[in-house]
């Protein structure tokens, strides 16, 4: 079953939520759309379900345009970010009303209720009401309910929010296996881009309403056509500076790179992952520049190591596995290869070639 | 002299025991960290350090002085919550001092002595004559950072006072932390569920669940050398793996293992999983000195560019982060070794030396 998004355009008074937005959705793919809070993911969803109309635009489903379909008549499994359970039921009667309203046979709905508690980790609370639940446990259940519909596209928003670490691993893995079991599209929605990276088999980049680059999540982070793609996709988050060029090299923030044909005095976006970002820990030596620790947060197995470089602020990750991480305020020698930089145009924001 | 002793102490509420025999020295200077998952007791625990709570059994002592009957008043800790609990009204300097105008050993000056130091430390100084209410709440927390060192309490409690502060103020907020911590020596001790701000803000953490104290110990221990399978998978992104081994006349089998390791001294019982951390797996496409093979079933874009991968020997998944791309396809064949001085036994959840 295709989706495609056509030109999707909806305003609020003079707020653009989306701008033309245009995606084709791979069928029976994972797709993550991630994009900061804000960006019209979830606006796109309620318009993809029906619960809003689109201002323009079409949504193809199959080739057939179903942006006059009521909500009940989409084949399109929902779980929206904001949920109501119905508090006078169970959680086994709150998860089967989508099927109950469809009139499956009560045997197949238990089957299915009785599944889908089993991947979620809910099967000892099908019996408690919603006033029994804590947060996240109201939320595995909102998420149980939304899969259970009989459809072959599922619409998740942000489902995983706000759930402690662990929990989120784990369910993360899990409806990785549901999808594949189901055999479905799943659309999900995410402004942690760690965890589109993990879930995504394609992935989306949204930014003021528009997707600005769409593909193979490896794709996406190595990559990246635009600098926004960089700014928003990876984590720890990449360093980007503006600049210029200027007798002939890029100059923005701690960065310097031959400038690739451009004009003098362009304007030029430079931007280096902190995964390339070496460090000296024992201080400067030949080939590197000096910087000034201002905090290291542990990750266990590699460390975010906060610089100051030159008055500017960037951000190096190293690995952890035989070494310690550098002290707190200690000065550390700092080396990055140009070839490791990305340039990008200052104006557009697009992805300029590192070389004339 | 602040050091904290808790002696014995268990909490009881009705049935349910939240904090369970906890038996342990919080050593003078230190930061401590109290770590674990919702319901572990860490907050249980702090509040009966900071008088809001009386233990069922045990008692509580500070510098040798047994602060068990005391309510949190007469105990001089300082403390923040996850609420900045502060005067709105009042600017930024006139917090920080407040505290220290009931204390009659604090002279005036040296009142002023200390407001000053804290705005420098803390990076306070362009917000001294704000008002609290014109102030986001990650400054706010600064404040209330800043007002409960600036007491010079010999000891301060920390409750995840992070928890309503946005990411980026929360970044300044764990720098400001360090800063502090650096250059005062009370005794601290910070509740959080978050292990990446455990492992970057303590000297110890206590690792903790169901009430107990399961491992104590510096960051790069608790994370390298964990005494129990929990510690093992709570802490890392992700946690450890554990694959599941046997004991027979050879020595200790497992899927990941060539050749079966030693058999250790004194055979243990129960049911035995290897450890290894998902960094420490070589995945390489051709076979290798001890290497066993595997298919690779699923990759994704970690921290740091890293890819984490799995691999499935048989029917037992491991978790494997590579430096780059993986050497093969999905469902193409890969080879796995491990270092194997670096693999952890573990007996029925136990750490077996």
């Amino acid at each position: 079953m295709s989706l495609q998004f056509q030109g999707i355009t909806k305003s609020y008074g003079k707020t653009v939520a989306l701008d033309a937005l245009t995606l084709d959705v791979a069928p029976q793919s994972f797709t993550v759309l991630c994009g900061p809070p804000q960006s019209g993911k979830s606006t796109l969803f309620r318009i993809l379900v029906g619960l809003e109309m689109p201002d323009a635009g079409q949504i193809l489903l199959s080739g057939r345009d179903i942006v006059g379909d009521a909500p009940a008549e989409r084949p399109i499994g929902y779980v929206p970010q904001n949920f109501a359970l119905y508090p006078h039921q169970t959680v086994a009667q709150n998860m089967a009303y989508p099927l109950t309203l469809a009139r499956f046979p009560k045997d197949e709905i238990a089957a299915r209720v009785d599944r889908t508690a089993g991947i979620l980790s809910i099967t000892h609370l099908l019996a408690k009401t919603p006033d029994q639940l804590s947060g996240g446990e109201k939320q595995r259940v909102a998420v149980a309910r939304g899969l259970l519909k009989d459809a072959q596209i599922f619409v998740l928003d942000d489902p995983l929010v706000g759930l402690d670490y662990k929990l989120r691993e784990r369910l993360m893995d899990e409806l990785k296996s549901l999808r594949e079991e189901l055999n479905a599209t799943f659309l999900y929605a995410t402004s942690d881009s760690l965890e589109a990276l993990t879930m995504a088999q394609r992935l989306a980049v949204l930014d003021e309403g528009r997707v600005i680059q769409d593909g193979e999540a490896t794709a996406v982070y190595h990559q990246p056509s635009r600098a926004r793609s960089l700014d928003l996709i990876g984590f720890p988050n990449a360093n980007l500076y503006s600049g210029s060029v200027t007798d002939g090299t890029v100059t923005a923030g701690p960065l310097r790179h031959p400038a690739p044909g451009l004009d003098e005095g362009s304007a030029v976006i430079a931007g280096v992952r902190p995964e390339h970002v070496r460090l000296n820990p024992e201080g400067p030596a030949i080939g590197t520049q000096p910087a000034r620790v201002t905090l290291v947060e542990n990750l266990g197995g590699e460390a975010v190591v906060y610089l100051d470089l030159d008055g500017h602020s960037l951000t190096s990750a190293i690995p952890l596995f035989d070494r310690a991480p550098p002290e707190f305020d200690s000065t550390v020698g700092v080396r990055i290869d140009p070839a490791d930089i990305l340039l990008f145009d200052g104006t557009s924001g697009q992805r300029l070639a590192s070389s004339p | 002299m602040a050091e904290i002793v808790i002696e014995h102490v268990t909490k009881r509420f009705g049935s349910f025991t939240a904090v369970d025999d906890v038996h342990m020295t919080f050593a003078d200077g230190e930061v401590a960290c109290l770590l674990g998952p919702s319901g572990c007791g860490k907050t249980t625990l702090m509040r009966m350090l900071a008088g809001l709570e009386r233990p069922s059994e045990g008692r509580v002592l500070f510098g040798g002085r047994d602060v068990t009957p005391l309510p949190p008043r007469k105990r001089n800790v300082g403390m923040v919550f996850q609420y900045p609990v502060m005067y709105p009204t009042l600017s930024v300097a006139e917090n920080l001092e407040l505290p220290m105008r009931h204390d009659r050993s604090v002279s005036t000056a040296e009142r002023k002595r200390r407001v000053d130091e804290v705005l420098d430390v803390l990076d306070l100084r362009p917000l001294a004559g704000a008002f609290i209410e014109q102030l986001d709440a990650g400054s706010r927390q600064k404040v209330a950072v800043g007002r409960a060192v600036a007491r010079q309490s010999e000891i301060v409690l920390f409750d995840e006072p992070t928890t309503n502060v946005e990411v980026n103020a929360k970044l300044q907020l764990i720098r400001a932390f360090k800063r502090v911590t650096k250059r005062l020596k009370q005794t601290i001790v910070y509740v959080t569920h978050d292990q990446t701000e455990a492992m970057t803000l303590a000297d110890r953490i206590a690792l903790m669940k169901d009430g107990r104290i399961m491992q104590y110990d510096r960051p790069q221990v608790l994370y390298g050398q964990p005494t129990t399978e929990f510690g093992g998978w709570f802490l890392g992104n992700p946690g450890m793996n554990f694959i599941p081994a046997e004991l027979d006349g050879r020595g200790i089998h497992a899927p990941i293992l060539a050749e079966p390791l030693p058999a250790p001294a004194s055979p243990p019982r129960g049911k035995l999983t290897l450890g290894i951390r998902p960094e420490l797996v070589r995945m390489t496409g051709e076979p290798t000195q001890g290497s066993v093979g595997a298919i690779l079933v699923d990759q994704a874009i970690g921290i740091a560019g890293r890819y984490l991968t799995k691999a499935k020997i048989g029917e037992t998944v491991v978790k494997v982060n590579t430096d780059g791309r993986p050497p093969a396809a999905l469902g193409g064949a890969v080879h796995l070794s491990v270092p194997r001085d670096r693999l952890m036994l573990f007996a029925d959840g136990d750490r077996v030396s």
